[in-house]
């Protein structure tokens, strides 16, 4: 059977392994790079760009020379999917397009067992390939990080433990799509799909309900230019949402807010002493940092959960004989 | 004791689309060539299917080999071997790793057997199987399949994509299989020609049903036909008439009815096994109605 499994998929686990690897010394040659920019370390330097002169001369230069490639990140979005759903895809439908299943399930090793052993093989190549790749990748960002903090999308959805799971999900529905479908090609479109959609509205939708997030509401302090240091949300904290309010707690429009703007402007006042004077207040709404790792268990748990689901699904058919 | 090679008892098969094969009884014996017939769309490829286990059926039961096949043991798949329509292959294997595929996938597989097999046929190991010719890869589907050394080789179509030359050759190596001994084989066909030669045993499929099943000698031996002047049936032969055939003169009768003596003004006639299939692939799949038809001339 191990033999079989090699010779039936070396080609996509090459292929796969070929490109991730390729990226991934990519990532380490520039990483290594950006990293010795910081001679102490990236994470001293957390926070820092304002505080510590040598740390925001390393973040300026960071910016410089290896902004282009953080925006190039984006693109790593996509190896989860391509991954998952490349392994995926073919694992029933090609059997099924080109009829062996009938061949592959009529030898002495029975259904469900040959199921067994490609799902674990194929799953586990999966896991591998999109863990080592996240692994290579969250090591990059560390500067970005300390900088951005880990938060944003396109930090939190590129490193630690959801691009694994991710991939895993696209594994699941490419699996599920090509047991359902009989085709390759389509499987491997529905699952792109699914992928997007689910992603996505997991990331703008249920991401932010995971905790309840904390507010922060103070004063706007009588001139604008002062450090704002130590004060919630930081840079490394997720920022659902900030406006104004004013004194008794109640959150302004941006009517509002545009009203006593042009107020101030007609006074001739400086707009912080104005809004300062009006008792006006600034609120953030906000997950701290150190929710990081939660919101990465959750969110895994989820993509996982659906993935189980979706194999569970091809099991049952598999199983009940409707392939 | 006869073992049977399969045994199915009310076994049926529903697809979404509506029942591929329903109420099928059947007992067929170990040992021997067995042939399934019936048109495209009766339920040929259903009903060999559910005997080699790749499906489950909806109702009833399906016995291989006195075992319940969908609980698809290791024991019980390696006593089965199967031929699927078109003769699948994983193409861009060669066919030393087909053979590799057979033997690790398989409890007991005979490398020797099937590589002497495709020797003698010149089909070189070294070739991917995709780019074998449609005759040399149904050879190589068949020797995988007889090198398992089954007790019951099943195939379905085996020779109906495949050139005249290709089909006599396939034949040829599958009935030498048959004459080395030991094994039962299934086939379905739609091609009625030529079946006596080989089969000792007949299954016809209709529309989902099975309309006739025996023996080929004994299903020749109860049926004949009665040539006679043109009359409507005789009730009192309603009951075993399977074909009625009238021209402007004449009425030939197909009847099951042993050997009773003919009436007076009638003549009784062997039927070939060609006619006698087709007559029960005209006849509707409801048992007690015999099919009427009018030949002008």
């Amino acid at each position: 059977m191990t033999w079989l499994l090699w010779r039936q998929h070396r080609t996509e686990v090459c292929v796969l392994g070929l490109l991730v690897g390729m990226f991934g010394i990519a990532l380490l040659v520039l990483g290594t790079h950006a990293h010795d920019l910081f001679p102490d370390g990236p994470a001293q330097c957390a926070g820092a760009a304002g505080l510590n002169d040598a740390c925001a001369a390393s973040f300026r230069r960071l910016d410089e020379e290896y902004g282009f490639v953080e925006n190039l990140l984006a693109a790593f979005y996509l190896v989860p999917v391509v991954v998952g759903a490349f392994l995926g895809a073919p694992l029933l439908a090609r059997e099924l397009e080109d009829g062996t299943w009938q061949l592959a399930w009529t030898q002495a090793v029975p259904r469900m067992r040959w199921l067994a052993a490609k799902l674990a093989a194929l799953a586990g190549v999966t896991l591998t390939l999109t863990g080592l790749f996240t692994a290579v990748l969250t090591w990059f960002r560390r500067p970005f990080d300390a900088w951005e903090g880990r938060f944003q999308y396109d930090a939190f959805d590129l490193e630690g433990l959801v691009p694994p799971a991710y991939a895993l999900f696209a594994f699941g529905v490419a699996t599920a799509a090509g047991a359902i479908l009989r085709r390759s090609l389509p499987a491997f479109g529905v699952a792109f799909g699914a992928f997007l959609a689910a992603r996505m509205s997991v990331a703008l939708l249920a991401r932010p309900t995971y905790a309840t997030p904390l507010t922060t509401m103070e004063r706007v302090p009588a001139s604008g230019s002062k450090d704002r240091a130590g004060h919630r949300p930081d840079f490394a904290d997720w920022t659902i949402e900030r406006g104004y309010a004013d004194a008794t707690g109640r959150r302004l429009s941006s009517t509002e807010y545009y009203d006593l703007e042009t107020a101030a402007n007609r006074t001739g006042t400086n707009l912080n002493q104005f809004l300062h004077d009006r008792g006006i207040q600034q609120f953030g709404v906000y997950h701290p940092a150190d929710r990081f790792w939660t919101f990465q268990l959750i969110e895994t748990a989820l993509f996982t959960t659906a993935a189980a689901v979706l194999i569970g699904v091809v099991v049952w058919r598999v199983r009940r004989r409707l392939i | 004791m006869t073992e049977f090679a399969l045994r199915t008892d009310g076994a049926g098969k529903r697809y979404r689309k509506g029942w591929a094969l329903r109420d099928c009884t059947l007992a067929l014996p170990a040992g021997g060539v067995i042939a399934l017939v019936g048109p495209n769309g009766a339920g040929k490829t259903t009903l060999l299917r559910l005997a080699v286990g790749l499906l489950a059926p909806s109702t009833g039961t399906v016995e291989v080999l006195g075992h319940d096949v969908t609980a698809s043991t290791p024991r019980t798949l390696s006593r089965i071997g199967f031929l699927a329509q078109d003769h699948p292959l994983y193409k861009r294997f060669t066919v030393a790793e087909m053979l590799r595929f057979g033997r690790a996938c398989n409890l007991r597989f005979d490398q020797g057997l099937a590589e002497r097999r495709l020797a003698k046929l010149g089909i070189p190991l070294d070739r991917r199987a995709g780019t074998l010719s449609g005759g040399q890869q149904a050879q190589v589907a068949l020797a995988l399949a007889l090198a398992k050394r089954p007790d019951l080789l099943v195939l379905d179509e085996p020779v109906a994509s495949l050139d005249p030359l290709a089909r006599h050759e396939f034949l040829q190596v599958l009935m030498g299989a048959v004459a080395e001994g030991g094994v039962t084989v299934l086939f379905s066909s739609h091609v009625v020609h030529e079946l006596e030669r080989v089969c000792d045993h007949l299954v016809v499929l209709n529309r989902g049903r099975v309309t006739l099943a025996g023996d080929i000698d004994t299903l020749l031996a109860e049926h004949r036909l009665l040539i006679g002047p043109r009359t409507a049936t005789d009730p009192d032969r309603a009951a075993t008439v399977v074909e009625a055939v009238h021209s402007d003169r004449h009425t030939t009768l197909l009847v099951r009815d042993g050997a009773i003596p003919t009436a007076p003004g009638w003549q009784a006639q062997p039927v070939a096994l060609e006619d006698l299939v087709l007559a029960y692939l005209r006849r509707p799949s409801e048992p007690s109605a015999a099919v009427t038809s009018e030949v002008s001339a």
